[in-house]
């Protein structure tokens, strides 16, 4: 689901929906970098959905980043799907997050290992990028970002790696963030899928929509936080998006979200790739009436 | 779109002068000139990258820091409104204090979360001259801090006497002292520092290879390897 230019995909058949769009940034279009963003959705029965986004690295010592998060975004998706079977049995939040942590951030650190494998066994690394690599692992050419949403009747599990944002969406406006911060990301190293301590670097969350009502959640790679002026972007988002969401219909909202991403991938913006996933909740998506709004 | 706004991002640029007495007379109308000649290579940075809006402060320092510009600039506002630094009297090289009020200005909270990682560009022309243990806790309360530990610290000495161990503890890993042997050098220097600056800030950058580049070689130990990428 990842590459250049914008890509929408939209998952109809859950109760869940999500609306994605990725861009390439322009100092990537200026440098003839590609998009080393990655984003991709699928549908979990009649009653949810996954969506994740993941960034790979900018760093010349990551030169299959790009691969690497196109890799960690299908195998995440996959991971979250046959992990469905085991919500049903969820009592509680932390139940939710005792059953990322122990089963669904092992299961993708391990099948994006194998994946990155058969890449590298599929093509193997040249004279040229083994003088790149200059010793490191086999998985840090492929180094990545991860983000994921997976939205199952009243559950909502949510994890990341690494830098991007992941924002809920609360009826009222007001912002919900689900996963904690790490304070280990200075805007220069993150954490990441190609570090031999990636299981534990995941960070994790788990929201009960029962209890706590979501609109959505935004998941974002690092190029449209900073694109936001607003220092506490993330109140500014929500309380927009659930305008929007409340008063437009989600083809509308689809239909906008690579203008988004554009924008904030432009050289107004962040200049950064961004990628975007809106999952909306059961409730989104109803007819509404066409309401003034922001372009 | 939702949000406040979109806008590129801010990098922040301290410049933090030696005034103290030794540079009086022509050292000093040197450093005037440096500064103003290295501003319009900044401008031309900023309008040829796609990535950062640049921000400039000054700090002048000797016995006491004082802001010559508080707050952050946009390169051109400052050569429009340029004002020559001025030396102290009898005034020392007291840099602890000046680092601890650099890491006051980037301390939690002070910058855009969004901003790229600062440069420090530390011009001065001897050994500090601080209070025992004044210059180690200075520069400890600067690189304790997240973003003064995440900054590009880049130093010239002006004068070998200059080039000394306490500017190899202040400068980044990646980022070798810059001698002006002379009055003359120090507008070289100060272009070459203020373009690398500017290019090592840039997203994804190898620190290491433009350092090599725009820089001269290290003139203390060898810089460490720095990964900008991954913990």
């Amino acid at each position: 689901m990842a590459g250049e230019g914008v890509e929408r995909s939209r998952d109809r058949a859950g109760t869940w929906q999500v609306l994605t769009a990725t861009e390439r940034g322009a100092a990537h279009r200026a440098s003839r970098i590609p998009n080393q963003d990655a984003v991709a959705a699928l549908p979990i029965g009649p009653d949810g959905a996954v969506a994740a986004v993941a960034d790979g690295h900018g760093h010349s010592r990551h030169f299959r980043s790009a691969r690497g998060a196109r890799l960690a975004v299908t195998v995440a998706c996959r991971a979250a799907q046959d992990l469905a079977p085991l919500l049903a049995r969820l009592s509680g939040t932390a139940e939710a997050e005792e059953v990322i942590r122990a089963d669904l951030v092992p299961g993708i650190v391990a099948r994006w290992r194998d994946a990155v494998r058969e890449d590298v066994a599929a093509e193997p690394f040249t004279p040229e990028e083994d003088v790149v690599r200059d010793g490191d692992d086999a998985a840090i050419p492929y180094g990545s970002t991860l983000l994921l949403a997976l939205a199952w009747r009243r559950w909502l599990l949510l994890t990341q790696i690494g830098d991007g944002d992941i924002v809920g969406i609360r009826p009222d406006g007001a912002a919900l963030l689900p996963v904690p911060g790490d304070p280990q990301l200075d805007g220069r190293h993150t954490t990441s899928l190609c570090t031999p301590a990636a299981e534990g670097s995941f960070r994790a969350g788990a929201v009960d929509t029962a209890g706590t009502p979501l609109l959505g959640v935004l998941l974002a790679t690092d190029g449209y936080g900073n694109a936001q002026v607003a220092r506490d972007w993330e109140a500014t988002v929500s309380a927009d998006l659930a305008r929007l969401i409340a008063s437009r219909p989600a083809e509308w909202l689809a239909s906008q979200l690579p203008a988004w991403a554009a924008r904030c991938a432009s050289l107004d913006g962040s200049a950064d790739d961004t990628t975007l996933a809106l999952v909306l909740g059961p409730a989104v998506g109803r007819s509404r009436d066409p309401a003034p709004g922001m372009p | 779109m939702p949000g406040g706004g979109v806008a590129r991002r801010p990098l922040h640029f301290i410049v933090m002068a030696d005034c103290s007495g030794s540079m009086k007379g022509e050292k000093m109308q040197a450093l005037n000139y440096a500064l103003r000649s290295m501003l319009p290579h900044l401008v031309a940075w900023e309008r040829d990258q796609l990535q950062a809006q640049l921000l400039i402060r000054i700090l002048r320092f000797a016995t006491v820091p004082e802001w010559h510009v508080r707050d952050p600039r946009p390169v051109a506002d400052l050569i429009a409104g340029w004002q020559n630094l001025e030396y102290v009297y009898q005034g020392r090289t007291n840099m602890g204090a000046a680092f601890r009020e650099v890491a006051g200005a980037l301390g939690p909270g002070e910058l855009e979360r969004r901003a790229l990682r600062p440069a420090i560009l530390l011009i001065t022309d001897g050994l500090p001259t601080d209070p025992p243990g004044g210059f180690e806790a200075g520069l400890s309360e600067l690189t304790n801090s997240a973003a003064g530990r995440a900054s590009l610290r880049v130093a010239v000495a002006i004068g070998r006497d200059a080039s000394s161990e306490p500017l190899n503890r202040f400068r980044s890993p990646e980022a070798p002292i810059l001698v002006a042997d002379s009055t003359d050098d120090i507008v070289d220097r100060l272009v070459a520092a203020s373009i690398a600056v500017s290019r090592m800030s840039e997203e994804g950058a190898n620190r290491e290879t433009l350092a090599q580049t725009l820089m001269q070689p290290p003139a203390g130990p060898a810089p460490e390897h720095a990964d900008d990428s991954i913990l």
